[in-house]
């Protein structure tokens, strides 16, 4: 990467566009360029996937010593695998011989990572244990303990969640998260058991640049009359437009974002509707200030810079159904400038009863992912946002993101970061291209 | 059907209760290319348990990778009118310009169910889904259904939906497999 001495990128772009006229934080305006464009993507890898702090799964995919699953980090693939000591390490799953992908399949348990090529074998904890024929190398060309997979640069695990960098620079993981944390702990870190994935990950692929799926899980709640108008008019939403507009947009450090939606005056809304039985265990593991975010809410949703979007929301799955919240974790893992894939995880406490996780499983199946009465909306706006952004008459004109940009942080708020009054607004989205603007230009993101 | 089905119990083609299953299958088919999905609910047993697994990519010491318990779609009837309802209102974007779908089943099977009147019968199914200009997109699997008997017709009581992909390539589902 060319730097500047001020610490700056390489601003320019091949057309002699500078990267900083692209967003307009303060003027609220973002240019359209910035989607569905190559040279975009190309910085975006390099910028922010090959530097930022990436999801790569959650600890209860991998329960036992030998249990892999295979991932994408920036555009690579990688192979997560716990040790025989019970450590989760990540590794480029690529051969050091001629390059093949070690691990294939989506998940396994193995004794070895052994190539179907020639047949080198690494062990579980990424060492090369063996090569073929060894004996027919030169004594000490075949050096096996500098061949080990290539690990990633940095792993570290956060309330079962484990994230991996690319960048030996990175700060720690928490560092990063920063005050995100007091946020992500309301789901992640509530009760004694911590989270678990409930079966597998969806995964399905989306004609969207992942930036208008990360753009709408920062907590664009004023969509949801409109995009999602068919679930108002099954009478599954308030009928009236402001009934969710009330709470908090969220700017945590690092451009971490999220809202925060109380439920109507009624207490099966509080503590987001989940059961009872937790709440003893949110009053031991939650602080005052935690506790009382996670009574007075309903609905959440927030994106981890860059691309890891939570959602904690109450939703009806069917007509006369019962109100059920569910916690889910989406990786949007750019594929091309154009191509997205999802992946859209259920996560349920550990210690939930057994009649919420059916409830709240229904609950996500039926409204989110590719099925859900929900999403299957969303897509179609994403994608075509995706194909008209392209448009070289469109990109004259920028983009609007202007609501609510009058109000002032509320200093009542008592969790960490900015908090904007009213969930309908536009402060987190210009947030999050405020920090995708400061990634695509800065050599230290994480420091300015 | 199981793994354990001799061919043997397998009912004839042609014979009755076979012809029946299969005229089920088509015209069912021909009800969602049509978008009669009015007339569809009305094939729905009050107890159906629909659901579609979602799949994994993995080593054949582990199976068919479909995993436990977590789905693309987990339906009763009234999850399914609910989407049906979905579909009536005027805002239900994914559907409005709608898809045109082509649900082509082969491969029916049919035997004896567990209960008295209940067939249990497999197919393969191809969907081809279009919309605007989009390409096209294919849903491909293999549905195991059990219809059970109310009087003179059969209504679908379970519908296991084991999907080809692992992956779905297909921005979204919209339509009914
Ligand atoms: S590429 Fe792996 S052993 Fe040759
Ligand atoms: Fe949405």
């Amino acid at each position: 990467m060319a730097v500047n001495p001020a610490g700056l990128l390489d601003l320019s772009l091949a057309d002699g566009v500078e990267l900083t006229q692209l967003i307009d934080e303060p003027g609220a305006h973002i240019s359209r360029r910035i989607y569905g464009n190559d040279e975009i993507f190309e910085l975006e890898q390099d910028r922010i996937f090959r530097r930022a702090w990436n999801f790569l799964g959650h600890v209860s995919e991998l329960p036992n010593p030998g249990d892999y699953v295979t991932r994408d980090l920036a555009g690579e693939p990688v192979v997560l695998i716990r040790g025989d000591d019970g450590e989760i390490r990540a590794f480029l799953n690529s051969c050091r011989h001629r390059g093949m992908r070690v691990c294939r399949a989506d998940r396994d348990n193995v004794s070895y990572m052994r190539c179907v090529y020639h047949g080198w074998s690494y062990s579980r904890s990424g060492d090369l244990v063996t090569a073929f024929a060894e004996e027919l190398y030169d004594p000490g060309r075949l050096r096996k303990e500098e061949l080990g997979l290539i690990p990633v640069t940095q792993v570290a695990i956060y309330r079962g969640v484990i994230f991996g960098t690319w960048d030996a620079e990175a700060p720690p993981l928490e560092e990063y998260l920063g005050d995100m944390r007091f946020y992500l702990d309301l789901f992640l870190g509530r009760t004694d058991g911590g989270t678990e994935v409930v079966g597998a990950p969806q995964v399905w692929d989306v004609s969207t640049d992942w930036k208008f799926c990360a753009d709408n899980f920062t907590g664009d709640n004023f969509h949801l009359y409109t995009a999602h108008g068919s679930v108002v008019d099954l009478g599954m939403l308030p009928p009236d437009p402001m009934s969710l507009s009330y709470g908090y947009l969220v700017r945590a450090q690092g451009g971490h974002v999220l809202h925060l939606v109380p439920g109507p005056p009624d207490p099966s809304f509080e503590y987001f509707g989940l059961p009872r039985d937790l709440v003893p265990q949110f009053e031991r593991n939650l602080d005052s200030v935690q506790l009382g975010l996670l009574k007075d809410h309903a609905w959440s949703v927030g994106t981890v810079f860059p691309n890891l979007s939570f959602m904690q929301v109450m939703v009806q799955g069917d007509i006369g159904g019962p109100n059920v919240t569910f916690l889910s974790l989406r990786a949007w893992m750019p594929t091309s400038a154009t191509t997205t894939r999802v992946f859209s995880y259920l996560l349920l406490d550990r210690d939930a009863p057994e009649q919420f996780r059916r409830d709240s499983y229904e609950a996500y199946v039926r409204t989110f992912g590719p099925s859900g009465i929900f999403e299957q909306d969303d897509m179609e706006n994403w994608e075509d946002c995706t194909r008209v952004n392209k448009g070289k008459i469109a990109q004259r004109h920028g983009l609007h993101h202007g609501m609510g940009l009058h109000l002032e942080p509320d200093p009542s708020f008592p969790g960490p970061g900015q908090a904007w009054p009213g969930s309908y607004g536009e402060r987190t989205q210009l947030s999050f291209y405020g920090e995708w603007l400061k990634w695509m230009t800065h050599e230290r993101p994480w420091a300015s | 059907m199981s793994e354990t089905t001799t061919a043997a119990e397998l009912l004839p083609v042609g014979s009755d209760d076979y012809s029946r299953a299969a005229l089920f299958l088509y015209r069912e088919a021909q009800l969602l290319d049509d978008a009669r999905f009015e007339d569809w609910l009305e094939t729905l047993h009050d107890e159906l348990v629909y659901e579609m697994p979602v799949r994994q990519s993995v080593m054949p010491k582990d199976g068919t990778g479909f995993v436990d318990g977590m789905t693309f779609l987990t339906e009763t009837r009234n999850s399914l009118l609910t989407r049906v309802r979905r579909l009536q209102t005027e805002q239900a974007w994914a559907e409005q310009p709608g898809s045109r779908t082509r649900h082509l089943v082969a491969n029916v099977l049919v035997e004896r169910g567990a209960a008295e009147g209940e067939l249990n019968v497999t197919s393969a199914f191809l969907v081809t889904r279009t919309r605007a200009d989009l390409p096209y997109d294919f849903f491909s699997g293999e549905r195991r259904d059990v219809l059970a008997r109310d009087g003179e017709r059969l209504l679908l009581k379970r519908r296991q939906i084991l999907f080809d992909q692992t992956v779905m390539k297909s921005y979204n589902l919209s339509i009914f497999l």
